[in-house]
């Protein structure tokens, strides 16, 4: 009740002054201002893995390649970008890139091989989040400038598509060796800083209040922005007010009641898309009654999921068909749905012959929808005399569970690190990934786990579509997990701001070297 | 008991409550089910690299040696690497914690200087219009939520009327003043930088009142209640008889008597506000400890949480002991008889 007063007296406040904001003052033309909710935690391609982190590191840096632009969208295909050319032998082990000149440092060193050689040595002996997405690399090979050669432990035919994730990011060696202490490989240095041959440098950080970047001297081509500056508002309602007056240009995390306010605000866009971010619940495979399949499957068909969009994410939402979402190679838009049918369920649930079936739902305030889908969850449940108790946690409390999978049902979110159906199906199915890393529902299946680790080192995306079609038929039918939804991204921008490309793989990365304002 | 003794006494004690915080502190937050090193490796991480990290940062021994080797680290001045942010601790501290003392500082003046002359007015005018409005205002203070007239303000004063800017310490394009205490607009008056103090003072008016209106509620109502104590004392009745003027007697001997256990009250208020500038620095976009802590401890950053813990208990120790002085400088006879 106290909760209802407070937001109801925050919404009215709200409304009261919304309708008489002063006249917007346009931020400067050649500076573009981000409102952000959260600080990043460290600027380090080495360190960091959240997305938060790479709207200022992500322009600082050049990779070997980047996503592809098609007719003004962004797609998950990659072509060269300090590489011009790429090659990869038979057996997709030794993949060898031409690396193109004209690529220079921020202090006017220029790229070259061995740059590109020892940023990714650095990650991998960093041993931090990003070093996970290398782990297949057994060593690297510099023979000339112009050509690096990466050697696998195994094929791997995703390969290139890690080598666009902030991780893949060249950095300055001289800059390492310079800032090196203590044998931390310039990790405290560049936690605040940047020495990439990306087009923007940061500039100042200044903690938990504003991150300034400014062009790279020697970046060859033209910059709209003299100054990126992103700013930390963490206050939902102070950034919508400031972005409204013309304050920001950009603003992220908006609210979904917001967002809806703000499509009808003058001089304001709402960048609506669908995602990649992916929500959905954790069946614990390995505890009775959710080892038995007919179970699993019955708490499927009894959850209300254009219920749970609309109620919850406002209609901001899609239902998910199969286990690869829409939009990344890999999907299959034939794949079999479940659905809102409370009859079929109990049905199954009669020929399962399980009765009084008491379960836990496992979340914490992370994700604020958590709660809510576990609200509609218990009512959902309760029609087919299932009794579910909410479990709420600390998250770091939450985590351990999950990750010794000490829960009955746990809520949970998913997006890809790189564009490739293996991100969903190796990691939320491959029984050697039980708990956090990836098998959150401990599922276990040999005949899954043969075709999605063949399908992980098929030479052809032919060869690996068909394999990973052949599991995914296997894995939505056991229904190890109640696949909900994928989320929309939004976010609202002023609409004097030009040219920027959307690209489900990089939320929160904006294409800052064809942006401009008018 | 000497001044010299005083301090000398509340020093000692400030060792063993920092210790006490200390360890108490440090095993509460290696108790808490979760593991930091999973937090900072990113949840898909493997176990591999969540060993390793776990090993980097020690967590692989037992906590007492854990416990031993931080102490150790602290007394050389090291408060250790932020899990979260990978960054120094001590320099996260020395970045935000000045921040919330200015923004508490600023809180408590406005509460002090517009609260004392409230309560002062409300007990002299007991049960009359004046006490009425002044007894609403301080129970508004009190029960208003701090977000809500925070928000309130913002809409105001930034939206409406373009007057005031809504969030940060200082504007974007003025530099900030040469770091010498970390107070903005103290650094800028001691190197004589007015365009910084121009635009410090001016971000800190709608934080400051937001923080400060709270508590002008409660310095009121202690101040009023005090002071209507005070008025019906025998001393105030002599006083009176002996011919003394309304504002004297007021002023100078129930006012003087009346102060002295508002002190504990604005002392503890400003404990008070260092721990519960949250939702303000929140609001206002204002990079102080507040938002700092609540991250560190949703992701088990037990170095910051230690950082942090130490160096509030010591302010709260060293708070206490100014209390003590000013009680002290206020009441005679504390100083005689100590």
């Amino acid at each position: 009740m106290k909760k209802l007063l407070l937001t109801f007296l925050a919404a009215g406040t709200i409304g009261l002054v919304a309708g008489a904001i002063a006249p917007a003052r346009a931020t400067e033309p050649d500076t573009l201002v981000i409102g952000k909710s959260g600080d990043p935690d460290n600027l380090d391609p080495a360190v960091t893995v959240t997305n938060n982190s790479w709207t200022a590191s992500y322009p600082c840096y050049e990779r070997l390649v980047r996503f592809k632009v098609v007719d003004g969208r962004g797609t998950t295909e990659v072509e060269g970008d300090v590489a011009t050319s790429w090659t990869a032998s038979a057996d997709a082990k030794v993949w060898t890139f031409t690396l193109g000149s004209g690529h220079t440092f921020s202090d006017g060193t220029p790229v070259n091989a061995v740059a590109v050689k020892t940023s990714f040595e650095r990650v991998i002996a960093a041993k931090k989040g990003p070093a996970d997405l290398f782990d297949e690399v057994d060593h690297i090979d510099a023979p000339d400038d112009h050509t690096v050669v990466f050697t696998l432990k195994d094929a791997f035919a995703a390969f290139l598509s890690t080598l666009v994730d902030d991780g893949a990011s060249i950095v300055n060696p001289a800059a390492v060796k310079q800032h090196e202490a203590n044998g931390d490989l310039g990790q405290g240095w560049l936690a605040d800083h940047s020495a990439g041959s990306g087009p923007y440098q940061v500039e100042s950080w200044e903690k938990s209040s504003q991150i300034v970047l400014t062009p790279n001297p020697h970046w060859p081509g033209k910059l709209a922005f003299k100054k990126v500056e992103i700013r930390i508002i963490k206050e939902a309602s102070a950034r919508r007010l400031q972005l409204e007056k013309g304050d920001l240009d950009i603003i992220e995390d908006v609210p979904v009641d917001q967002l809806k306010a703000l499509t009808t605000a003058k001089g304001v866009k709402v960048v609506d898309e669908p995602s990649f971010f992916v929500t959905y619940l954790y069946l614990n495979n390995m505890h009775p009654p959710l080892d038995n399949v007919k179970v699993r499957q019955a708490i499927s068909w009894a959850v209300d999921y254009q219920g749970i969009i609309d109620g919850i994410l406002l209609g901001q939402g899609t239902q998910m068909k199969g286990d690869v979402p829409v939009g990344l190679w890999g999907h299959d838009d034939n794949a079999m749905q479940f659905h809102y049918d409370p009859a079929k369920a109990k049905a199954l649930l009669a020929e399962a012959g399980v009765k009084n079936i008491r379960l836990g739902y496992l979340y914490a305030k992370t994700d604020p929808n958590w709660e809510s889908v576990g609200l509609v969850l218990q009512q959902n449940l309760a029609a087919v005399s299932i009794t579910l108790d909410m479990q709420e946690n600390a998250y770091p409390t939450m985590r351990q569970r999950l990750n010794k999978g000490d829960f009955d049902i746990g809520a949970g979110n998913w997006t890809p690190d790189y564009a490739d159906p293996s991100m969903f199906m190796n990691f939320w199915f491959d029984s050697g990934l039980k708990g956090l890393p990836g098998d959150r529902a401990f599922y276990s299946n040999p005949k899954v786990d043969e075709l999605i680790r063949a399908a992980k080192i098929a030479p052809t995306q032919a060869d690996r579509l068909k394999l990973y079609g052949e599991a995914q038929k296997i894995t939505v039918a056991e229904a190890p997990y109640v696949l909900l939804f994928q989320r929309n991204y939004q976010f609202a921008i002023r609409d004097n701001v030009k040219g920027y490309v959307y690209n489900p793989m990089q939320l929160q990365i904006f294409n800052l070297t064809d942006m401009s304002k008018n | 008991m000497s001044l010299a003794s005083i301090i000398r006494r509340r020093l000692i004690f400030l060792v063993f409550v920092v210790f006490g915080v200390s360890v108490v502190t440090f095993a509460i937050s290696h108790l808490i089910p979760g593991d930091p090193a999973r937090m900072m490796a990113g949840e898909r991480a493997t176990e591999e690299t969540v060993t390793h990290i776990r090993k980097e940062l020690g967590l692989d021994r037992p906590v007492p040696e854990q416990y031993v080797t931080y102490i150790g680290k602290l007394l050389h001045g090291d408060f250790g690497i932020s899990i979260r942010t990978q960054r120094p601790v001590f320099g996260d501290l020395r970045l935000f914690f000045p921040a919330t003392i200015e923004l508490a500082f600023y809180a408590l003046l406005l509460a002090v200087v517009f609260g004392i002359p409230l309560g002062v007015l409300s007990a002299v005018a007991r049960d009359r219009t004046i006490d009425q409005i002044t007894r609403s205002i301080s129970v508004l203070g009190i029960s208003m939520p701090a977000f809500w007239l925070g928000l309130l303000l913002i809409f105001f004063f930034y939206g409406r009327l373009g007057l005031l800017p809504g969030s940060g310490r200082i504007d974007p394009t003025v530099a900030a003043p040469a770091h010498i205490t970390g107070l903005f607009t103290f650094d800028a008056l001691l190197t004589g930088n007015l365009p910084a103090l121009g635009s410090a003072l001016v971000h800190l008016v709608l934080p400051a009142a937001t923080l400060g209106f709270i508590h002008l509620g409660i310095v009121t109502r202690q101040v009023r209640s005090a002071m209507l104590d005070a008025l019906q004392d025998d001393y105030i009745r002599t006083a009176r008889a002996s011919g003394l003027t309304r504002t004297r007697v007021v002023f100078d001997h129930a006012l003087r008597n009346a102060l002295i256990p508002s002190v504990t009250v604005i002392g503890l208020a400003f404990g008070d506000l260092l721990y519960g500038a949250v939702i303000t620095e929140t609001v206002f976009a204002w990079p102080g400890m507040g938002n700092y802590v609540v991250q560190s401890i949703t992701s088990l950053d037990f170095p910051a949480i230690m950082g942090f813990t130490v160096v509030a208990s010591t302010a709260y120790v060293v708070l206490n002991m100014l209390v003590d002085l000013v009680y002290m400088a206020l009441d005679p006879q504390i100083r005689d008889v100590g």
